[in-house]
């Protein structure tokens, strides 16, 4: 097996000492495409929220103060970079320190609003994400016991172990509480209440993105051939 | 063929047809419902019309974000186009293409500052998080054929005969996947007419017009890969035939079913895709 037979075609390296990043077609489209919507965050004004109010016809504007859009744009932009580089790295450790900077980053993202319902869920989410950092780096610690290395481009020549097995699980589940997806969603939706559309893009973008990249690193990892 | 040419027939290829699938399943909707329905080119009126239509901004929506999305949706099929009939490249690439696509839906809701975009968006989360488990139909097929390239996959299926055959729970996964998309299905939450039209509902004009175009060229690709993946290299006609059968079978679930809660609708998707790749990894296990 080799990378571009899932990825498509293998584009080239960039060789930064110990850490290789690595492109192949997937790999170039998912950085350029989280870059591309990290530069329109970083040039995007905030929209106003239009609510309803209880017992009047008016409606009520909810908009994003000038200290909480700084802060959360910073954020924001934090969180791009690091999913970016989650797309295209070819180590698992720089991979798991990636998904862990942006949980910590979403969980920012959040909770620089001051609303209690948001708070909660930014709270239950921040919860959710420091269990499975164990899992996450447990899962890497477990693949590079098991195979010597955590770099993917040794690992895909490696064959499966069920240890290999066991440490991309644990990796799966550590990703799945960092990202806040499936079966964590619940908590994660409630945040999205919360005005800020281009800051709430990259809380999704990130989450969906490493899932996508996930799939591709544990099927170099688990080789069903 | 010049590449740049290539892309550009795909694309309009993909565009009409999309379109003109969109309208027939409308028709087929009505006549179901004992209503005459619209004409079949409706929606691709529809979405020319837009293009020629004065273009308002809503003065809470974020910009220049809420501009941009709608052209990305559109770049986001277009890159489709070309993974997909253009290169047939691999099927990976289209996932998170996919991806790219939720991501956008859920922005342009809660980029505008309405409160229907809102709810739409908010709900793009909750069904974004029972779809990609749909998409997850992508590793059986790998795990099946041992390639993710679409041109692989194809050669495959010439050889072993179709997947659907193969694999059946995996294309019923990506069967409901699909269904999720069309318009008036029920698990159609971010587009409910109980939230008037979801994320489109502020954007006019020009923007919706974009917004159309990228909804077209989405069914087009998301039926073609279907077809691809699951039936194996069709002919232009074969491909044409395909299409409009699952668009009538796609219209007939849409008439006779009311559109789920946004829990149901999550329940029922997830509990599919659980049944989908339990099973479909027993069937590779067994067989």
């Amino acid at each position: 097996m080799d990378l571009s037979t899932l990825g498509g075609q293998f584009i080239g390296i960039i060789p930064l000492g110990d850490i290789v990043l690595y492109f192949t077609t997937f790999n170039l489209f998912m950085f350029a495409a989280v870059l591309a919507f990290t530069v329109l965050i970083a040039i995007s004004r905030t929209e106003s929220q239009v609510e309803a109010q209880f017992g009047t016809l008016k409606d009520r504007e909810k908009k994003v103060g000038k200290a909480e859009f700084k802060i959360r744009r910073f954020l924001a932009i934090v969180c791009g970079l690091a999913t970016a580089g989650a797309m295209v790295t070819g180590d698992v450790f720089d991979f798991t320190l990636f998904v862990a900077l942006i949980g910590i980053v979403n969980i920012g993202i959040v909770a620089a609003v001051k609303e209690i319902d948001v708070l909660d869920s930014a709270f239950q989410y921040g919860i959710i994400a420091m269990i499975a950092s164990l899992p996450l780096f447990g899962g890497a610690a477990f693949i590079l016991a098991s195979s010597g290395t955590l770099s993917l481009l040794e690992i895909v020549n490696i064959p499966t172990t069920t240890l290999m097995l066991f440490g991309s699980i644990l990796l799966f589940l550590g990703v799945a509480g960092e990202t806040g997806v499936a079966p964590f969603f619940a908590t994660k939706a409630e945040m999205f209440r919360t005005p800020g559309s281009p800051f709430l893009l990259i809380i999704h973008l990130s989450s969906l993105m490493v899932i996508v990249r996930i799939i591709e690193i544990l099927l170099i990892i688990n080789k069903p051939f | 063929m010049n590449l740049m040419a290539d892309i550009l027939l795909n694309v309009i290829i993909a565009f009409l047809v999309g379109s003109v699938l969109f309208g027939l399943q409308r028709k087929i909707m009505a006549r179901i419902q004992m209503r005459p329905g619209p004409p079949i080119i409706q929606h691709l009126l529809h979405t020319f019309k837009f293009f020629i239509k004065e273009s308002a901004f809503p003065k809470t929506a974020a910009m220049p974000f809420y501009i941009a999305i709608t052209a990305m949706l559109c770049a986001i099929w277009v890159a489709a186009v070309i993974v997909g009939p253009v290169t047939e490249g691999s099927l990976l690439l289209f996932f998170a293409i996919y991806a790219l696509h939720k991501i956008v839906e859920h922005n342009a809701g809660s980029s505008s500052g309405s409160p229907y975009g809102k709810m739409s968006c908010v709900r793009a989360v909750f069904s974004a998080a029972a779809e990609l488990p749909l998409f997850a139909v992508l590793i059986i097929i790998y795990l099946k054929t041992g390639t993710m390239n679409i041109g692989n996959i194809v050669t495959y299926q010439g050889q072993y005969g179709p997947l659907i055959w193969g694999i059946p729970l995996a294309a019923m996964m990506f069967f409901v996947l699909i269904l999720s998309k069309a318009p008036y299905s029920p698990f159609a939450i971010t587009k409910g007419k109980d939230i008037i039209s979801g994320y489109e509902t502020e954007h006019f004009g020009l923007l919706r017009g974009y917004l159309m175009i990228s909804e077209s060229i989405a069914w087009y690709m998301l039926l073609w890969i279907f077809l691809t993946v699951f039936i194996g290299g069709l002919s232009p006609i074969g491909y044409l035939i395909g299409m409009i059968l699952i668009s009538a079978l796609v219209a007939l679930i849409n008439a006779t079913t009311p559109i789920l809660n946004p829990n149901h609708s999550i329940m029922v998707q997830v509990s599919l895709a659980f049944i989908g790749v339990l099973g479909s990894i027993i069937l590779l296990t067994v067989y």
